[in-house]
């Protein structure tokens, strides 16, 4: 059952078309992803899903429960939106308090019963592993802190659906293997979560879903997997060694029966028509004309490729 | 309830928190109403500098400048106009007196005291004109009592001798009275003679029928006589009676001679001569008389204008009494009175102080409005801005317990200043602790509605410093339409009857009621209800404006972040 259901959503602003005839469905235990490059319309497809906006035409809903009928956001927002906790690409919490004094805060304000609060700010504390920063100021932390201060208070009320809008953005690699296991953890505690970013490869890594959106409609959506199939071209990525003859190599190579190869300057990348025929031919050519390579890399296309392939369209 | 007091909380943890918010909190009022305190807890007199100009520096100038000093104004002496002005203008000085060198009045020509003022410090005007014209008048009236002083013995001389000469003209008119009725006695008198002659006892006929009768009988007697000589009579008949008849006839002869004579001494001569004498008489009796009538005619005229003297002493008399009256009634008779009947007297209506006294409610309600205003703002802005405005969006919490947590913080935090600076005025205003509850209810109620303005300013504008801005600006509009720093008086009808219900006015005046005046509660409440009646409007007005404004304040957060986000990603080259 769909957690979250987007309905032919379509949001203008002033008449002029943001979003059009979104349908999405987001279930149980999702990590959803929505990528799109900057000004493609995904935050404001999130803000419709936390209820930020309204949708200028189409629902969103929310299914509540098990055996009631799904809620329309627009109608139900002050109950629909207790289910929510939401993380925006800024910090959203009190600088001049301390990291158990925000928690505490926002809990208190969640109507988290005390015990429970106390329970859940220490685990989020560990969790989060902020625990020995709690009576910092939140002004005094980190930029990783903050991020991960910021998802604990989403989480303190334990939401069902966790809404994050780009949660890795401007932060350095470690940091956002970090978050991304962060939230990874979130989500096998039962947190839905849905992710807003244009980092394709934290949400490949994360997302069991995504909603690729491009000027204002949802290209696809679905499972990442699915969304690949028709993509779904092995390639063959060779690295030449500094000073190599690389126009040797073309030659010798389009021998071989490929599709195409695209020149990345240090890197080849060869889209065979067969992919065992192309890796033997290579290895044979390799190994009778003495070519000698850095690297050869043999695998899927990524997310990222796929985006950039359907953006190119 | 419990989420007001954490939202309360919250918003008092981030204030004290931040070192300079603190600082305003608790110090600023407490160092505001010490230095005021110390300021102005004294009933000394202005610090004024004054500069005298006078041609020369006669005793009548340096009396003047004594005076002045009496007052502890420094006094500098200036041998030129311009150097006083200009010591004006640089500000050396605060007023420019023009002193006559002689303040003596000697003609009907006033004598003129210049000042010169800088009009550009205009509260400072007021003052000094206030300050100085006291001392002015008093001098003014110095010499306005001599010279009443001089106007009043000459009037007790006057009246002295009006005493004196009215005695004599009483005599005069006495007199002519007198003259008067001896004059009526005079004409009476005269009119009683009878100068006329009757022509009748004047018959003269009679002479000439007795003359013409002796004259007969002298001729019967002559007759007779020859009659009787025809007769032969005896002669010594004959000789007697010749004889008798001749002296008939002498005798008649003699009376005819008498009576019918020409000469003098005869009846007729007499009779011509008393005739004569009679005509003579009566043209003199003529004379007489008309002489009489005309004295008469005079003797009448100068007896009308003797009436006419004793009617004009009369006049003179009755207007000298009244003259003598009116100055005996004249009570007033001391030359201070009359030149100074009104003596302007200031009788303070509430109890003596010292200028820190009549000018702290206006103080108070001053830092109160301010600091409302300011904090309304600034808690606004705090929480508009914060970095958690949109996690609030998600709270499960109505929009009014966010205005009320607003509203409590600052009230808290006004009930702490309120409480600093009343605590600290006690130390200067030993006799007022009894109003201090009623104070207290009032600026809470005036707190409450420039907590309201400020933070409807709060919402209207979009950056801290613009909100704090127009804060600072709503104050001083509010300030200065108030009385405080210029006099309602001088500002326009329609602006004056506006102003009376300024909120700070409002304040101000109850604030003064209840501290210097001790005025009952039932004098208060339509001042009270009109603040009250504020409070709640501007209350609905913020609910109203929050309400609207709250989404599209969430949206612009939103766009704001989310632009900064792009201009960071387009930075980013290695992502998408």
């Amino acid at each position: 059952m769909a957690l979250v259901q987007l309905k032919e959503v379509t949001k203008e602003y002033e008449k002029v078309p943001i979003l059009q005839g979104v349908n999405i469905n987001i279930e149980e235990g999702d990590v959803y992803g929505i990528i799109g490059e900057s000004g493609s319309g995904k935050t404001t497809l999130l803000n419709m899903i936390t209820g930020f906006l309204q949708p200028t035409d189409g629902s969103v809903l929310y299914q509540m429960d098990v055996t009631g009928p799904a809620r329309d956001l627009s109608v139900d927002l002050h109950k629909v939106k207790k289910q929510i906790g939401f993380t925006p690409q800024h910090n959203s919490f009190y600088p001049q308090l301390t990291v158990k004094e925000n928690l505490f805060h926002f809990g208190k304000l969640y109507k988290v019963p005390a015990n429970t609060l106390v329970t859940n700010v220490k685990n989020l504390l560990t969790f989060t592993r902020l625990f020995e920063h709690r009576n910092k100021l939140a002004d005094h932390l980190s930029e990783g802190m903050r991020r991960r201060l910021d998802i604990a208070c989403s989480l303190i009320h334990k939401p069902r659906i966790l809404v994050l809008d780009e949660p890795t953005a401007d932060l350095d690699t470690n940091l956002q293997r970090e978050i991304l296991s962060l939230l990874q953890q979130a989500n096998k505690q039962g947190v839905t979560i849905v992710i807003a970013s244009h980092h394709l490869d934290s949400v490949e890594e994360i997302c069991n879903k995504v909603a690729i959106v491009n000027k204002g409609n949802v290209f696809c959506h679905g499972l990442i997997d699915d969304i690949k199939k028709p993509f779904l071209k092995e390639n063959v990525t060779i690295t030449l060694k500094p000073g190599g003859n690389k126009d040797q190599v073309l030659q010798l190579i389009r021998r071989l029966p490929v599709e195409k190869i695209v020149d990345k300057g240090a890197t080849l990348v060869v889209y065979p028509k067969d992919i065992q025929q192309t890796v033997s031919g290579l290895l044979q050519l390799i190994k009778e004309q003495n070519l000698y390579l850095n690297d050869m890399d043999v695998r899927k296309p990524s997310l990222k490729e796929i985006f950039e392939m359907i953006t190119k369209k | 309830m419990r989420a007001l007091l954490l939202l309360t909380l919250k918003n008092l943890k981030l204030l004290v928190r931040a070192k300079a918010s603190a600082l305003i909190v608790v110090f600023a009022p407490l160092l505001i109403i010490l230095i005021l305190g110390l300021s102005y807890n004294t009933s000394a007199p202005y610090g004024l500098n004054i500069g005298v100009y006078s041609t020369s520096f006669t005793a009548d100038v340096e009396s003047f400048i004594t005076t002045l000093q009496h007052d502890e104004f420094k006094i500098i002496k200036y041998d030129s106009m311009d150097k006083c002005v200009n010591d004006i203008k640089l500000g050396f000085i605060h007023t420019c007196i023009s002193v006559p060198e002689s303040l003596a009045i000697e003609s009907n020509v006033q004598k003129e005291i210049v000042f010169h003022l800088d009009p550009s410090k205009i509260n400072l005007v007021y003052m000094i004109q206030e300050t100085l014209k006291s001392k002015f008048n008093l001098k003014a009236q110095q010499l306005s009592q001599d010279l009443t002083q001089n106007i009043l013995t000459q009037l007790s001389t006057a009246k002295t001798t009006i005493g004196d000469k009215k005695g004599l003209l009483q005599t005069a008119k006495d007199k002519n009275t007198a003259v008067s009725s001896q004059t009526d006695t005079i004409v009476s008198t005269l009119s009683s003679l009878d100068l006329g002659v009757s022509e009748s006892t004047y018959d003269l006929a009679v002479i000439s029928d007795t003359g013409s009768k002796v004259s007969t009988a002298l001729d019967k007697v002559r007759e007779a006589k020859t009659a009787f000589e025809g007769l032969n009579v005896s002669s010594g008949d004959t000789a007697v009676l010749t004889a008798a008849l001749d002296e008939a006839e002498s005798k008649l002869k003699s009376a005819n001679n008498f009576i019918n004579g020409t000469d003098a001494g005869t009846i007729r001569s007499l009779v011509a001569i008393l005739e004569a004498d009679l005509t003579s008489l009566k043209s003199k009796l003529t004379s007489a008389s008309t002489a009489l009538g005309t004295a008469s005619t005079d003797l009448g005229t100068a007896k009308g204008s003797l009436n006419e003297g004793v009617t004009a002493i009369d006049d003179v008399l009755s207007s000298l009494n009244t003259l003598q009256t009116n100055l005996e009634s004249q009570k007033v008779t001391d030359a201070s009175t009359i030149s100074a009947p009104l003596i302007t007297k200031i009788e303070k209506v509430g109890p003596e102080g010292t200028y820190l006294n009549y000018m702290f409610p206006a103080l108070l309600v001053l830092v109160v409005m301010f600091t409302s205003l300011l904090l309304g703002t600034t808690l606004v802005m705090m929480e508009k801005n914060s970095p958690a405005f949109l996690r609030n969006y998600f709270l499960p919490l109505n929009k009014v317990t966010f205005i009320m947590a607003t509203y409590l913080t600052t009230v808290l935090l006004m009930v702490t200043q309120i409480f600093i600076i009343l605590g600290v005025s006690i130390f200067f205003l030993k006799d007022s602790v009894g109003s201090l509850p009623y104070m207290i209810l009032i600026l809470l109620l005036a707190s409450s509605v420039f907590t309201f303005l400020g933070m409807g300013l709060g919402y209207l504008f979009r950056s801290e410093e613009t909100g704090v801005l127009a804060s600072i600006s709503l104050g001083s509009i509010m300030l200065f339409l108030s009385g405080v720093i210029l006099p309602l008086e001088s500002v326009s009808p329609l602006l004056r009857s506006i102003t009376f219900f300024n909120p700070f006015v409002l304040a101000e005046k109850l604030i003064r009621e209840v501290f210097i005046f001790h005025t009952a509660w039932s004098g208060l409440w339509v001042d009270l209800l009109t603040l009250f009646g504020y409070m709640v409007v501007l209350f609905l007005v913020i609910l109203i404006a929050e309400t609207l404004l709250h989404k599209h304040l969430v949206h612009r957060f939103l766009k704001h972040h989310h632009r900064l986000h792009r201009e960071n990603d387009k930075k980013d080259t290695g992502k998408v």
